[in-house]
């Protein structure tokens, strides 16, 4: 029962913090420089893991199908299981995974530290208030940089596929009949439920986050302890969301 | 790193980023970042099946355009098509729905028609034809599968009956209550067909031995010369009735020849007076033959000459000439 309150707890605390984060965006220009760095922290600093991810996904992908439609002399639909497993789930859950873990973390430690070492009560004291100047520009950066990030995740992924096509002796489809196959099947409204589910999957890992660390109390161990508990919430999330939303997108 | 640093880099993630979208939706022909190029026709069908905005339109299979869009229009399905603007449609192009593949996608398929007789403006609505899809086939072919099982149920079941009236049971019941008579008869035969290797009997004679092919071959050679003679005779008879036919000789003369046909019928008629008369009781001749007495009287006159002539016996010839002028006259 404790565990239910606490969660409801947290859920309102969330939906609160969402409601006065977006209730100070007509200060938003005022923040810009805040935006902007918190998409370098978010967005361009986690391109390279992002890339490295996403290649060998669509790599891994494109093998495993390979290796499972030869059997059916259906080699030339990889293109289309690659294209669309990595465009609707696998890209924005990839994406988000890595952004719960190297951004949704490092921001909780962040603001669990603040809040431990009473620096979010001086923004408080002098009137600044939290939601807007740390929470806000956070929630705006992952809005602006997830749908990019995630579109060059599931792109490299393609092309991961792709080079798994061409060298692979065994499967050995050529890249222009792999990128037919892809493209023939994927329209612009699959692309779109991707980027949506990513843009959903982001505000909420970024908002876990925040939420979670700035509901910190006590001492030093319990920043840690925040970063669990935001790393863990955000990946059951991610995972439980993705259901409700390929459900409601379908 | 500074602040400017950061966002260059910041803007650049950006750029590239939007790009990448950008190239994705261009790529994935109805992008709604597209600009509208070209120029749109409309196709209607009873069915669009599996067509939808984004499909290729493929003009004897070369991609001229996308479907735009899909509507309901007056009971009818259509497809909106825009067209590259470099293309012109015939007037009498067909467009049929087509599939890809068998897991493909469908596209419109247009001939090429004959540009000549005026091309489709942009905004006119093109000539279709529905064809039978996949799922109907498949219906058929489902239909035709249940005709089939019903057709060899029917046939199992007359072959196979419970009852026991089954052809197979027939068939079973008439070698089990027939086999002594079987083997008899396949044992004879077996007989006979020995026989006939080993040159036995009438066939293998035939068959075997090379005198009877000799004599048969002979006979032949025989019956070929009696069918020519037979020919020949039929040649002859053939000329013969032909000359006949043509008047020639005693027979054509008399079946063809009018005067000769005029003095026949002359004879006939004379015959007929004749033998009428020979009828008649009342002539010479009918009398001669018909009246009884006339006999008698010859039969008593030559009695009476054969008398005479037994008188003459012993006399000279003179004599006996003169006695027969004396009873005769």
């Amino acid at each position: 029962m404790n565990k239910l309150n606490q969660l409801l707890d947290a859920f309102g605390s969330a939906l609160l913090l969402t409601g006065r984060a977006f209730a100070s965006l007509p200060s938003a220009p005022r923040i810009l420089k805040r935006v902007i760095e918190q998409a370098f922290l978010g967005g361009y600093s986690s391109l390279g893991i992002v890339t490295i991810l996403s290649f060998f996904i669509g790599a891994v992908l494109a093998l495993q199908a390979g290796l499972t439609l030869k059997d059916f002399g259906a080699k030339q639909l990889i293109g289309t299981l690659v294209g669309e497993s990595l465009v609707r789930e696998l890209g924005p859950v990839m994406v988000a995974i890595l952004l719960a873990g190297r951004v949704g973390s490092a921001i909780t430690a962040e603001l669990a530290s603040m809040k431990v070492y009473q620096e979010v009560d001086a923004l408080v004291t002098m009137n600044i208030p939290p939601e807007r100047f740390l929470v806000l520009p956070r929630l705006l950066a992952v809005l602006l940089y997830m749908p990019m990030l995630t579109m060059i995740g599931v792109i490299i992924g393609w092309f991961g596929g792709a080079v798994v096509c061409k060298f692979v002796e065994i499967i050995a489809v050529e890249p222009a009949q792999y990128f037919q196959s892809l493209t023939q099947f994927l329209t612009t409204e699959k692309v779109l439920d991707g980027l949506i589910k990513a843009e959903i999957f982001g505000f909420v890992i970024i908002l876990i986050a925040c939420n979670t660390g700035l509901r910190t109390t006590g001492g030093p161990r319990e920043i840690g302890h925040a970063v669990t508990r935001s790393v863990v919430f955000s990946l059951i999330s991610i995972l439980v969301l993705d259901y409700f939303i390929t459900k409601a997108l379908a | 790193m500074n602040q400017n640093q950061m966002t260059a880099r910041v803007g650049l993630f950006f750029i590239i980023g939007l790009a990448l979208i950008w190239v994705t939706f261009e790529a994935l022909h109805n992008g709604r970042f597209s600009t509208k190029e070209g120029y749109t026709v409309t196709a209607a069908f009873s069915s669009l099946k599996e067509l939808k905005a984004g499909n290729d339109v493929r003009m004897a299979g070369v991609q001229i355009g996308t479907v735009e869009r899909t509507r309901l229009v007056d009971g009818r399905a259509e497809a909106v098509l825009r067209i590259r603007s470099d293309v012109q449609i015939a007037a009498d192009a067909t467009a049929t729905i087509a599939m890809a593949g068998l897991l493909g996608s469908n596209y419109v398929s247009l001939d090429l028609g004959h540009p000549a007789n005026g091309t489709v403006s942009p905004g006119g609505s093109l000539r279709t034809k529905d064809v039978a899809d996949l799922n109907q086939i498949i219906g058929d072919l489902g239909n035709l599968g249940q005709e089939i099982k019903s057709t060899l149920g029917q046939i199992s079941g007359s072959m196979s009956s419970d009852t026991g009236g089954g052809l197979f049971q027939k068939l079973d019941r008439l070698v089990t209550e027939n086999s002594a008579k079987i083997s008899t008869t396949v044992a004879n035969l077996e007989a006979v067909t020995n026989q006939i290797r080993s040159g036995e009997g009438t066939l293998g004679k035939l068959i075997y031995d090379q005198a009877a092919y000799d004599q048969l071959l002979a006979t032949v050679n025989e019956i070929k010369g009696a069918a020519t003679e037979a020919r020949t005779f039929i040649n002859e008879t053939q000329s013969l009735i032909a000359q006949v036919k043509s008047g020639q000789g005693t027979l054509g003369t008399l079946f063809y020849d009018e005067a000769t046909a005029d003095n026949l019928r002359v004879t006939v008629r004379n015959l007929r007076e004749v033998s009428d008369k020979l009828n008649d009781a009342n002539s010479t001749f009918g009398q001669l033959i018909t009246n009884d007495n006339l006999i008698k009287d010859v039969q008593g006159t030559l009695r009476k000459v054969d008398r005479a002539m037994d008188g003459l016996g012993d006399q000279g010839p003179i004599t006996a000439v003169g006695a027969a002028a004396s009873a005769l006259f």
